[in-house]
């Protein structure tokens, strides 16, 4: 997968704002593959798991704001999810492949931005 | 569409029109929804997310939610750019004639492909994208920046356009409509903070309006100093700037919600900011605040009482005069940003408006009610208020307003149908 | 059999410099089961919509990848293209080759193109058709309360034609609302006489909920009223049960009761005021009255409104000397400047204090003790009548309520999550609205406006008694399901209940009218038996499949 960043969007927020980024001419790395999903809740461990297997250097879960989920708790589950696969993959010792949740805005483009820059500068960082 | 009592006309079409329309589209009737410029959304369109690690419940997001699903409701109708000029007719059966300027770019045609921006010679740019947050998502062309209507012979935008969505000799157009019950929701204007020169709006870079301050963070994502680009370091917010004084007989509702929230969404962004708010009263009422007012307690400097002057000293800081009451001194502090928490003032156009329709104005410039117990009706029989233009709102409030009013709308049209049928 | 897939690509008119269309168009033809690639300039307009429709008919397409704009604006064109020619709208698939690719980099993108197009390909073979249905609700509305709201709400709703029934715990309606309602200019009286004369309104009396199930459209609910229990059926259930308001524990001094004799030495709540104002014969008028507000609760505007109501008449009444001893006065509320302007130029005095000011009894007077921020100086105002601070608060029952139907309560115990997305009137579960004072402490204008937004809500479900839906598309397989109840638990929309399938055997069910399609159960789902069409495991894994193919 050459080291690519799955990002599952949640339709209600990370996703219009990553449209709202390239209205904006706002730009990211072109490693970023978005998996649109209807809440960061739908988003299974199975989902990033495979993403791993296919060679994903990392992925991001994209949902709502804390308190302003669509579906009220989607997005606190997705972050527990998102826990859960750091600790299965640092049992596995599969290191360094990095899985984030970051909540954001449909409204905030500048956000989903530095979503993706941070997530670029951990794998960097991590060397791969 | 269907006989006029299926029809309503909402007038303006910031969150509280959108909401207004979009509940009365789902209720089944056809809706046009009329605005000024040439996007929807409003002022609440340009406010940021000012969420930190949690929500703020500021409810910016709502308002995008809101307008997306209008603009691509098949029963809502948008008329941009356009103004009410006459009215006639009553309740069940008005008749509107409506002035529709010239777009230019037709907003079915228009791809958003860009390529007309690319190839126009002026600077800045005479046809442009709309702003992120507005809709439809159809280019702009300005005017008075245009050089064919300045007389020269460009036309490279026309010839670029892929679609030929762009005409140059569009006319104003005129129609009458004929509707139901008319909703109006025409919003407010920000107070001019030049109106208070003393504080030094307009004159020092440094000195902005919460207005302007939501735009840079809906724009930037992020703040920086208007005079130098710099990370402002230490900044005050100065509360009721055109509200609760002379001139201003009422609470704004939304400046104190909107100064601590934007303070919260700075600190959390650049943590050792230093922010300190100036006010009268605080007002943290309302659902969903009072967990955040004790962080906010904790984490900003609230002094009682408004400065009435600000100096800029030859550093370039801005000197803020004020009274702390606290204390019963006369102090002074400098800051680096001034943010005035401008207040709602009614629309500037309010007085045209209710004199076509022909309803009333109450003392402070807003659309005035029948009875102070019905915010939404006013004198006339089927045209309803929703929204800031009826009084200052805050979005969900305006929101709520907005739904009101298109249940009046539709008990009135039921009524109507009613009286017809057994009359 | 063979999926017969069409892609259409769109070069936004030239605007996607960045792509190179002809060599994206040459790679996505060699996919299997591609049956034909056409390259059209703008898809989205009448003239790229004709060419689709023809395309599909023409080469019996089954599947449709639009590679275009983002499915945010244009999805809904795209899928009407598809059911104008015959196809189920929801065997489309969209790349987002122009808000996610083309304009969110700089340089050349076309591989980038490729892979979003393949990811959408993936997808597509799999997608399944989903059909939509008119799906019966029952046209009655169950209203909890029998204060103003709920009665206000039963009105309204009986004149746009739907039946309603007034659920109210006491005996008669209108109890507890006197004071406000007064204030506000109410005629309790003429109220209750248009419920009684009303024939789509049946009030049930000293009753209670003590059971609800169901859905939207279909709510079974058990009343049980004086020892009896009677189940009944609605389509939407109100809940307008109001507030109640406690003495705050800042005011140390004992509540007299109404027992007790007006005169004489006197801490009173703002009801007992107002009684003794409107209702009561006053043998002494008191000379000093305080008041206080803003120190145990900073977050109502209540307080303030009936305090300057109440100041105003006292001081027109009985001609008082007035103390305000408040933190802030809160007029963020139509109107509420304009009374405190009157108060205070009529000589009502207010003290702001920033700490709670002290009380003690002095010589059959209460003694109150503040520090005014403007003197900056200790105060002590001996007043005849203290009116203590209140505070507002959900009345009893709120948590037995809101466990019957499984919403959630706010930070202060009122109804309806902090969420914005349900303001005003919604709770997460559709088909139960929470209005008024029941939902946190509102001012009289914005109750109003919640009794006419809850209206045009229930009106809008119920009104012709069917509801237009997508039928199966989160669905249960019942012969995966365990029963293990882990979906009914987390559904947020309490959209899932225990049906009973093949005889005996009990599954989970999902009701399509209060599904919202959020997939949170597929996700959990520990046998896997949740299917979400367009986002089944399958779907999904086979996107991450396409990434990094090519």
């Amino acid at each position: 997968m050459n080291g690519c960043i799955v990002a599952f969007c949640c339709e209600h927020s990370a996703y219009p704002a990553a449209d709202l980024a390239g209205r904006l001419r706002l730009h990211y790395p072109e490693s970023l593959r978005v998996i649109r999903v209807p809440c960061a809740g739908r988003v299974d461990v199975i989902h990033i798991l495979k993403a791993f297997e296919n060679g994903a250097s990392a992925v991001l879960v994209l949902g709502c704001e804390d308190g302003a989920c669509h579906h009220i708790t989607g997005n606190t589950r997705a972050k527990e999810r998102v826990k859960y696969c750091n600790m299965l993959l640092k049992e596995v010792e599969v290191d360094g492949r990095p899985v984030a949740m970051f909540n954001l805005s449909p409204n905030t483009p500048h956000k989903f931005v530095r979503a993706v820059n941070e997530i670029t500068k951990i794998i960097k960082e991590s060397g791969r | 569409m269907n006989s006029a009592s299926r029809i309503v006309l909402v007038v303006g079409s910031g969150i509280s029109g959108v909401a207004s329309a979009l509940e009365l589209a789902n209720a089944g009737f056809d809706v046009y929804l009329l605005e000024k410029e040439a996007v929807v959304g409003g002022h609440a369109a340009s406010f940021p997310c000012k969420a930190t690690d949690v929500c703020s419940k500021c409810s910016a997001c709502v308002v995008s939610d809101k307008i997306k699903q209008a603009v691509l409701h098949p029963k809502i109708r948008l008329l941009t750019n356009s103004a009410i000029r006459k009215l006639s007719g009553e309740a069940g059966n008005f008749r509107v004639e409506i002035t529709q300027q010239p777009r230019y770019v037709d907003e079915e045609r228009c791809i958003a492909c860009s390529l007309c921006t690319e190839v126009c010679p002026t600077d800045p740019k005479a046809v442009y994208p709309p702003p992120a947050e507005g809709a439809p998502f159809s280019y702009i062309l300005d005017e008075a920046l245009c050089l064919h209507f300045k007389g020269e012979k460009c036309d490279l935008c026309r010839e670029n356009c892929p679609t030929k969505a762009i005409e140059f000799d569009r006319k104003p157009q005129e129609q009458e409509l004929s509707v139901g019950a008319i909703v109006v929701a025409t919003g407010f204007d920000v107070f001019d903070a030049r109106g208070k020169g003393s504080l030094g709006y307009g004159r020092y870079p440094d000195v902005i309006t919460g207005l302007d301050l939501e735009r840079i963070l809906n724009r930037e994502g992020c703040l920086r100093l208007p005079s130098n680009g710099k990370e402002p370091r230490n900044i005050a917010f100065i509360q009721c700037i055109g509200s609760r004084d002379e001139g201003h007989g009422y609470c704004s509702h939304v400046c104190c919600k909107y100064a601590m929230k934007l303070a919260g969404l700075i600190k959390y962004q650049v943590p050792d900011t230093r922010i300190t708010i100036f006010y009268i009263d605080l007002q943290t009422a309302g659902k969903g605040f009072a967990q955040f007012y004790e962080e906010y307690k904790a984490k900003i400097r609230f002094i009682r009482g408004v400065p009435v002057e600000i100096l800029r000293s030859e550093f370039g800081e801005l000197d803020v005069r004020f009274e702390d009451i606290s204390q019963g001194i006369v102090c002074r502090d400098t800051f680096d940003l001034v943010v005035l928490s401008v207040g709602i003032s009614p629309g500037k156009n309010s007085w045209d408006l209710a004199r076509i329709l022909g309803i009333n104005m109450s003392n402070d410039g807003f659309f005035d009610v029948a009875d102070p117990l019905s915010t939404n009706e006013t004198n006339v029989d089927g045209i309803l208020l929703a929204g800031a233009c009826q009084g200052p709102k805050d979005i969900p409030d305006s929101v709520a307003h907005g739904i009101a009013a298109a249940s009046k709308a539709m008990e009135i049209l039921s009524e109507s149908v009613g009286r017809r049928v057994t009359g | 059999m063979e999926t017969r897939i069409g892609i259409f690509l769109c070069n936004c008119g030239g605007g996607m410099k960045n792509i190179d269309f002809d060599a994206v168009a040459e790679k996505v033809a060699r996919m299997p089961g591609v049956t034909c690639v056409n390259l059209v300039s703008h898809l989205c307009l009448d003239e790229g919509r004709e060419k689709m429709i023809a395309s599909i008919r023409e080469e019996n397409l089954d599947r449709v990848i639009v590679a275009a704009c983002s499915p945010e604006f244009k999805e809904h064109i795209f899928r009407q293209a598809l059911e104008d020619a015959g196809l189920n709208g929801h065997l489309l698939a969209m790349a987002n080759i122009r808000e996610q690719c083309s304009w969110a980099h700089e340089g050349d993108v076309t591989e980038k193109a490729v892979e979003l197009i393949k990811m959408a390909t993936n997808r597509a073979r799999l997608l399944q058709p989903l059909e939509r249905k008119e799906l019966p609700v029952n046209r009655e509305v169950l209203v909890i309360g029998g204060g103003f709201s709920a009665i206000d709400t039963a009105l309204h709703l009986s004149r746009l034609g739907l039946r309603t029934t007034l659920l109210e715990k006491e005996a008669v309606l209108g109890t507890g609302t006197g004071e406000w309602q007064s204030l506000h200019g109410f005629d309790n009286s003429s109220m209750t006489a248009a419920v009684e004369g009303d024939r789509n309104i049946d009030v049930l009396a000293s009753a209670r909920m003590t059971a609800a199930e169901g859905t939207i459209g279909d709510f079974t609910v058990t009343i049980t009223r004086e020892g009896e229990e009677i189940s009944r059926k609605y389509g939407a259930i109100v809940l307008a049960t109001g507030f109640r308001t406690e003495l705050a524990p800042t005011s140390t001094l004992k509540l007299r009761t109404q027992a007790e004799p007006i005169s004489g030495i006197s801490i009173v709540s703002q009801e007992q005021l107002f009684h003794m104002l409107h209702n009561s014969i006053v043998e002494a008028k008191p000379r000093t009255i305080g008041f206080m507000f803003d120190f145990s609760d900073e977050n109502s505007r209540f307080p303030t409104l009936t305090t300057l109501n109440n100041a105003l008449a006292a001081k027109n009444k009985w001609g008082s000397e007035i103390y305000i001893f408040c933190k802030n006065v809160k007029v963020d509320s139509e109107g509420a400047e304009k009374l405190y302007r009157e108060a205070r130029e009529c000589g009502v005095v207010f003290l702001k204090c920033e700490t709670t000011p002290r009380m003690s009894m002095d010589n059959g007077r209460v003694a109150v003790e503040a520090r005014d921020v403007f003197l900056g100086e200790d105060t002590v105002i001996a007043c005849d009548l203290l009116v203590a601070e209140e505070l507002l608060l959900p009345i009893a029952g709120t948590e037995t309520l809101s466990s019957l139907l499984n919403i959630r309560l706010d930070s202060r115990g009122f109804y309806q999550d902090e969420n914005v997305h349900l303001y005003p009137v919604a709770s997460e579960k559709k088909g139960v609205f929470v209005i008024g004072w029941c939902r946190g402490n509102l001012d009289m204008g914005r109750v109003l406006t919640d009794i006419s937004s809850v209206v045009m809500s229930v009106h809008g479900l119920l009104s012709s008694g069917k509801i237009l839906v997508e039928v199966e598309r989160v669905k249960v397989d019942p012969q995966k399901c365990v029963a293990c109840l882990t979906c009914i638990r987390v559904c947020p929309h309490g959209a899932i209940q225990l049906v009973r399938v093949d005889g005996d055997k009990e599954v989970a069910g999902i009701s399509d009218l209060a599904c919202d399609a959020c997939g949170i159960c597929s996700a959990i789902c520990p046998a896997k038996a949740i299917k979400f069409q367009g986002y089944r495991d399958e779907e999904i894994l086979a996107q991450i499949e396409a990434i990094g193919e090519s």
